[in-house]
C-alpha cells in the first residue's frame, strides 16, 4: 500500500472526486434551449448514437474523477512500500533507533554550563531529524525505535514498520510526550533487543542508531556492549552512534566535560539503633560530588513524612567525593516514616533527592533463651542481659526482652523477632537447632553465650557440626584465664578487635573496658585458627574482641542471610565481671543487638526498575493488593498469586519513578496492612563523566561505525534506498488529462472559437 | 463573400426592410440589373425550339413533320403569347420558423416568392399564391393586374401559423383546383410530410404544371454548427433531446444529406426542377441563380 507525505491533503482532496459528477448533473440543468425544425434527423442520429455516447459520457465522467483524484494523489506526494516498490528499483533499509533514557540524558549541562535543552531533548530532534529523512528517502524503510528503559522488556516503543507520514507522526507524538526516565539503564539491554532484531539478518540493508550521552558508567561493563556492536557489525549492520551529550556550546568530548555540577544524594540510610517509639534512630546521608570542582557549602535540605525538619550543611564535597552526615530522628507514633533528603538543583535533578522508609514499632521484642531451668533471679545471666536491654523507662531502647525457655524455640515464631540470644544453654533437640538455623538464615541474629552448663562436646556436635552448623567454632571446653605474673605491667584481660560492635571502645585504652576481668571462658579448639577459617566468599570469623591471651572470646560468623555471635563467656558475673556495674556492657549488648539485627531491620532498597513485591499470609490475607506509585499516588490494583515456592505473592513491575511506594492490602478480618518501601535512581548514573572517543575507539576496536554528535548529524538522504510515485503519477495524471481532452473533443465536450447561437 | 455576390443583398440588410413588398421590390429591382430575357417559356405563335417528347406532353404539341422525316417525337416549343401562370406555394408551417441569421426560412421564403411574383407580374404574367401548412391557410388567384402583388404580399405576411406540413392533401387540392396549365413553384423546407410533397408534385405534374420546388434550409440545419449542452425542442414535433450536439453531429449530418439527396432524386423522378437554397446567401442571389438555370433550361 502506497503512503502519503501529506496524509491530511487526502481528507481534504478525495471529495473533490465528486466535483465532476457535481458538474455534470449541474449541467444537465443549465442546458441552453433550441427550437430546432429538423428534429427528425436529430432523432434518427441520437436513436444510431445513443450507446456509444452514453458510454463516452461515462468514460469521460470517470477520467475526470481519475484526473482530480490523480491531482489530489499528486499533491500528498504518496511511496510505493509495497513489493512493487521495491521491483521498481528501491531496496528495503531497516532502521533501528536505540535512545538512552536513562536520567542522565536528564543533563542540562552539555557545554560546560546549564542550558534549556537537555540531553534527552536533544535525542529526540535526532530521532525525528532521522524519521524525516527516513520519510524523503527513496525506497522502502523500515523503523524501530526504542528507549533504554522499554527495551529492558524488550519491547520497542514503536514497533518495526514501515516508514510512512503516519508511523512519523506516530513517532513525533510519542516523542512529544517523552521524559528521560528514573532509570540508570544502560546500552548493553537495548543492543542485546536489536540484536533480537537486526542480528539474525533481515535481508536488509540494516542500520542502528545508538542516540545516547555515552557515559562511562554505562560503559562499565563494555566487554558485553562490544560484543554486542561486534555481533550487529558482523551481521553487516551500519552503525550509527549519535552522542547527545557532545558540548552545542564547543565541548571538546573529554572526560573533563562532564557536568557543570551535579550532586547526587547516593545514601540514606538507618545506621543503626533500634527504629521503635520515642527512640532516636540514627540516620547518614551521603552527598557525592560528580562535578569536576570543589562544591561549597552544600545544604540537604531534609523533611520528615513531607514535614520540613532542620536540614544539613556539608561545607565542603571535594571533586568526586563523597560526604557522609549523620542526623538522628525520633518517631513518636509506630508505622512507616518516610525521610527525604535533597540537595540544590542542578544539572541532573533525578538524583538530588533519595527517600528512605523507617519502619517504627512501638518496642522491638528480643527472644531471650535462659538455659538456667530454674530461672536464676537477679544472679541469672538473662536478669543482666535483660538489663542490658531494657534497662528502664529512664532509658528507653525501644527493646522489649522475653525470656523463655529452649522449648519455646519451636513453639514460637522467630520471624517475629530480630535477634535471639541463647544464655548458657545445656543442649538443644535437633527440631530447635533446625528452628534456628533456619531463622539465622533468614537473617535473623544468634548471639550464644557459654556458661557452667553449656558443653563443648554437645556444642560441637549439633552446632558446630565440623563448621556447618550454626555454632561459629568449634570448642575445647572451659578454662580459666590465668592471671597475669606479678613482674608484669597490668594488661586488661579483654581485647578490642577492629569491629563496628564495638568500634566505640576501640583506640586508646578504655578505662571501662580494662576493668573487665575474664577469669574463666570457653577455649576453643586449639586446632582451629580463626584467622584462616574462611567460608565461601571470603568471610569468615571474625573477632569482636579477644582475650589477653589472643584466645577470641566473642566472634562473629555469618550464617546463610544472618549473622551468629558466640561470646565465650558467662552473660552474668559468674565467669567475669563485665556485666556487674560496668558500663560498657550496656553498650556492647545494644550495639550487638543492632548489628545482629541489621539485616532484619535493613530497610528493602529498590532502584528505579525493580519490581516492588509483597508477600502476604495466604491463610490471613485477601489476594488484592492496591499499590500506591508515587509522586501522585496513582493507584495500580494487582492480584497476588500464587509463586512456584508456594508463597501468595503481589508484584508491581519494573518501577518507573523514584519515591515512596505504598502497598496496601486487606486481611480477611477485615483489618488493613500495608507496606511502604523507597524505590531510589541509582546514584551511579548520575556520574557524568562521559567515555572518551579514544576509549571507545579501543572498546569497539574492529568495529566498524560511524560516530557523531546530534548537532553535526546529518542523515544522508540518498543512502536510503525508495521509490517515490510522484514522478509516474504525474505521467499517469498527464496521460489521463490528454485522453480526457481527446474524449470531451469527441463527445463534444469542447467548444470552438465559433460563437454559439441561440435561435 | 466574392467581390460578385457583393452586388447581392445580404439577408441583413434584407430583414432590415420591414414590407414584404418593398423587400421584394429591393430585390427585383437588382435582379432586372442583369436580367432582360423571360425565363418563362410556354405556347406561342413565335417558334422558340424542338425538344423531344416526354410522356404527359400534349400530343397536339407534336412536330408530326419531324416525326414522318425522322421517325422521333419532338414537341415545337413557341414563345408564349399568353401570360403565364405562376402559382407560388409557401410553406407556413412550424417549422419554416427556425433561423439562425436575420431572416427565418418563412421570411426568406416570402420574400423569395414576394420577388418572383414582382417579376412574372411586371412580364405580365398571371401570379397566383397560396401559404400552406396541414392545409391551405390563405390564397389568391393568378392575376396579371401589377396591382395584384398586394394581395400576393398580404397573403404572404399574414397568412401564418404553428401548424406542421402537410403536403399531400394540399397539392392534391391545389392540383384539382387550378383552372390551367401554368408554373407552380413550391417553396418549403420539405420538413414534415415528405412523402406527400412527392405525391402531390406527381398529381401536379400529371396536370401539366410546370413544377419548381425550391427547397429552403436553415444554414444550421444543413451545418449543425451547436456546441455545449443543449436542450432541442420540436417545432413542429413535441419531442425533446438533451445532449452535447457534437456529439449527435455526425449522425444528424449523415441523416441530412440522405434528405437532401432524396429529395433531389424524388424532384428528379417528378421532373421537377430542383434547387436547394441556404438562408444565409443573398436572396437576389439566389434569385438570379434561379432564373439564370431557367433560362438555360428554357426550350
Amino acid at each position: 500500500m502506497p503512503t502519503f507525505d501529506f496524509f491530511s491533503l487526502l481528507w481534504w482532496g478525495l471529495p473533490l472526486a465528486a466535483a465532476p459528477i457535481l458538474i455534470h448533473l449541474i449541467n444537465l440543468l443549465r442546458h441552453r434551449k433550441v427550437q430546432w425544425a429538423a428534429m427528425e434527423f436529430l432523432l434518427a442520429s441520437q436513436r444510431k448514437f445513443r450507446t456509444r455516447v452514453l458510454l463516452k459520457q461515462i468514460l469521460l465522467l470517470l477520467l475526470r474523477i481519475a484526473a482530480v483524484l490523480g491531482i489530489v494523489l499528486t499533491l500528498a506526494q504518496p511511496r510505493l512500500r509495497t513489493a512493487l516498490g521495491q521491483l521498481l528499483g528501491g531496496s528495503r533499509t531497516a532502521h533501528v533507533v536505540l535512545l538512552d533514557d536513562s536520567y542522565s540524558m536528564s543533563d542540562l549541562s552539555a557545554g560546560g554550563r546549564i542550558g534549556e535543552s537537555s540531553a534527552f531533548d536533544r535525542g529526540k530532534l535526532v530521532v525525528e531529524r532521522i524519521c524525516e529523512e527516513l520519510t524523503a528517502a527513496e525506497g522502502r524503510q523500515e523503523l524501530a525505535v526504542g528507549r533504554f528503559s522499554s527495551l529492558t522488556g524488550r519491547k520497542f516503543d514503536i514497533e518495526r514498520q514501515t516508514v510512512t507520514p503516519q508511523v512519523v507522526q506516530m513517532v513525533r507524538d510519542e516523542l512529544a510526550g517523552l521524559v528521560p526516565s528514573a532509570s540508570d539503564c544502560g546500552p548493553r539491554e537495548a543492543l542485546a533487543a536489536a540484536v533480537e532484531v537486526l542480528g539474525e539478518g533481515t535481508g536488509a540493508a540494516d542500520v542502528l542508531w545508538l542516540v545516547s550521552d555515552f557515559r562511562a558508567c554505562d560503559w562499565k561493563v563494555a566487554d558485553e556492549t562490544a560484543q554486542l556492536l561486534r555481533q550487529l557489525s558482523d551481521a553487516g549492520v551500519e552503525l550509527r552512534l549519535v552522542d547527545c551529550a557532545f558540548g552545542a556550546l564547543g565541548s571538546t568530548g573529554s572526560s573533563a566535560d562532564f557536568g557543570a555540577s551535579n550532586l547526587s544524594v547516593e545514601r540514606l540510610e538507618v545506621v543503626g539503633g533500634v527504629p521503635a517509639t520515642g527512640v532516636l534512630v540514627p540516620l547518614e546521608v551521603a552527598v557525592r560530588n560528580n562535578s569536576q570542582n570543589v562544591v561549597r557549602d552544600v545544604q540537604v535540605e531534609l523533611r520528615e513524612d513531607g514535614a520540613s525538619r532542620p536540614g544539613l550543611r556539608i561545607p565542603e564535597i571535594p571533586a568526586g567525593s563523597v560526604a557522609v552526615q549523620r542526623f538522628e530522628a525520633r518517631f513518636p507514633q509506630a508505622g512507616s516514616h518516610l525521610i527525604d533528603a535533597r540537595v540544590a538543583a542542578d544539572a541532573v535533578a533525578v538524583d538530588n533527592t533519595r527517600t528512605a522508609v523507617i519502619a517504627v514499632v512501638d518496642r522491638v521484642d528480643v527472644l531471650v533463651i535462659d538455659g538456667d531451668p530454674r530461672g536464676g533471679g537477679r544472679a541469672a545471666d538473662a536478669f543482666y542481659l535483660t538489663a542490658a536491654l531494657a534497662p528502664g523507662s529512664g532509658a528507653p531502647t525501644g527493646l522489649r526482652p522475653r525470656i523463655e525457655p529452649p522449648r519455646a524455640i519451636t513453639t514460637l515464631d522467630l520471624m517475629a523477632f530480630d535477634c535471639i540470644w541463647l544464655l548458657d544453654v545445656e543442649r538443644l533437640d535437633p527440631a530447635e537447632i533446625t528452628a534456628l538455623e533456619g531463622f539465622a538464615r533468614a537473617g535473623g541474629g544468634v548471639v550464644f553465650f557459654m556458661g557452667p552448663r553449656s558443653r563443648a562436646e554437645e556444642i560441637n556436635r549439633t552446632l558446630y557440626r565440623d563448621g556447618e552448623g550454626l555454632f561459629p567454632l568449634p570448642l575445647a571446653g572451659p578454662v580459666d584465664l590465668l592471671p597475669e605474673g606479678k613482674n608484669q605491667d597490668p594488661v586488661p584481660d579483654v581485647v578490642v578487635e577492629e569491629h563496628p560492635v564495638v568500634a566505640v571502645l576501640s583506640g586508646q585504652r578504655n578505662p571501662l573496658l580494662d576493668a573487665v576481668r575474664i577469669e574463666r571462658f570457653m577455649a576453643v579448639d586449639r586446632s582451629f585458627d580463626d584467622s584462616k577459617e574462611k567460608m565461601p566468599g571470603g568471610v569468615g570469623v571474625r573477632r569482636l574482641l579477644s582475650l589477653r591471651t589472643r584466645a577470641p572470646l566473642v566472634v562473629e560468623r555469618p550464617f546463610g542471610e544472618g549473622l551468629v555471635v558466640a561470646v565465650l563467656t558467662t552473660a552474668s558475673p559468674t565467669w567475669n565481671n563485665w556485666a556487674r556495674a560496668n558500663p560498657s556492657w550496656v553498650v556492647v549488648m545494644l550495639e550487638m543487638e543492632s548489628h545482629l539485627a541489621r539485616v532484619r531491620r535493613r530497610a528493602e532498597l529498590l532502584e528505579v526498575g525493580d519490581d516492588f513485591t509483597v508477600t502476604l499470609a495466604a491463610r490471613g490475607d485477601e489476594s488484592e493488593v492496591d499499590f500506591l506509585i508515587p509522586p501522585d499516588g496513582t493507584i495500580v490494583h494487582q492480584t497476588a498469586a500464587v509463586t512456584p515456592a508456594g508463597t501468595l505473592q503481589a508484584t508491581l513491575r519494573a518501577t518507573l519513578s523514584a519515591g515512596a511506594y505504598q502497598a496496601r492490602w486487606r486481611r480477611l478480618d477485615g483489618s488493613e496492612r500495608e507496606r511502604v518501601v523507597a524505590v531510589n535512581v541509582d546514584p551511579d548514573e548520575g556520574r557524568l563523566e562521559r567515555i572518551l572517543r579514544e576509549q571507545l575507539d579501543r572498546t569497539l576496536s574492529g568495529v566498524k561505525f560511524q560516530y557523531d554528535s546530534a548537532e553535526s548529524l546529518q542523515p544522508d538522504a540518498n543512502t536510503f534506498a525508495g521509490v517515490s510515485l510522484v514522478t509516474p503519477l504525474l505521467h499517469a495524471l498527464l496521460c489521463v488529462l490528454l485522453l480526457e481532452q481527446l474524449l470531451a473533443y469527441s463527445a463534444s465536450y469542447h467548444t470552438t472559437t465559433k460563437p454559439w447561437r441561440y435561435v | 463573400m466574392t467581390p460578385a455576390s457583393k452586388r447581392f443583398l445580404p439577408p441583413e440588410a434584407i430583414a432590415r426592410i420591414a414590407r414584404l413588398e418593398l423587400r421584394a421590390r429591393a430585390v427585383v429591382e437588382g435582379v432586372l440589373a442583369g436580367l432582360h430575357k423571360s425565363p418563362y417559356k410556354g405556347q406561342s405563335v413565335e417558334f422558340l425550339q424542338h425538344r423531344e417528347y416526354v410522356r404527359g406532353d400534349d400530343l397536339r404539341r407534336v412536330d408530326w413533320k419531324v416525326w414522318g422525316r425522322q421517325d422521333r417525337l419532338y414537341i415545337k416549343e413557341f414563345e408564349e403569347e399568353t401570360n403565364l401562370r405562376l402559382t407560388l406555394l409557401v410553406d407556413g408551417s412550424a417549422s419554416m420558423d427556425y433561423r439562425s441569421g436575420a431572416l427565418s426560412k418563412y421570411d426568406y421564403a416570402a420574400t423569395l416568392a414576394a420577388s418572383l411574383a414582382w417579376l412574372a407580374l411586371s412580364h405580365g404574367d398571371a401570379v397566383g399564391c397560396a401559404v400552406f401548412d396541414e392545409k391551405i391557410r390563405a390564397s389568391v388567384p393568378a392575376r396579371t393586374k401589377r396591382s395584384h402583388l398586394s394581395s400576393v404580399v398580404d397573403v404572404l405576411e399574414t397568412s401564418r401559423s404553428n401548424r406542421p406540413t402537410a403536403f399531400g392533401p394540399v397539392l392534391r387540392s391545389l392540383s384539382e383546383t387550378l383552372p390551367r396549365r401554368g408554373m407552380v413553384v413550391i417553396i418549403s423546407d420539405l420538413l414534415g410530410d415528405r412523402e406527400g410533397v412527392f405525391q402531390g408534385m406527381q398529381f401536379l405534374r400529371r396536370r401539366g404544371h410546370d413544377l419548381v420546388l425550391l427547397h429552403v434550409m436553415d444554414e444550421d440545419e444543413l451545418t449543425f454548427p451547436f456546441e455545449g449542452p443543449t436542450r432541442f425542442e420540436g417545432l413542429e414535433l413535441p419531442e425533446h433531446i438533451a445532449c452535447n450536439p457534437r456529439a449527435l453531429r455526425e449522425g444528424y449530418l449523415a441523416a441530412i444529406e440522405e434528405f437532401l439527396a432524396n429529395a433531389r432524386k424524388r424532384s428528379a423522378a417528378a421532373r421537377c426542377d430542383y434547387s436547394l437554397i441556404r438562408t444565409g446567401e443573398p436572396v437576389d442571389a439566389a434569385l438570379v441563380q434561379f432564373l439564370s438555370r431557367r433560362s438555360s433550361t428554357a426550350v
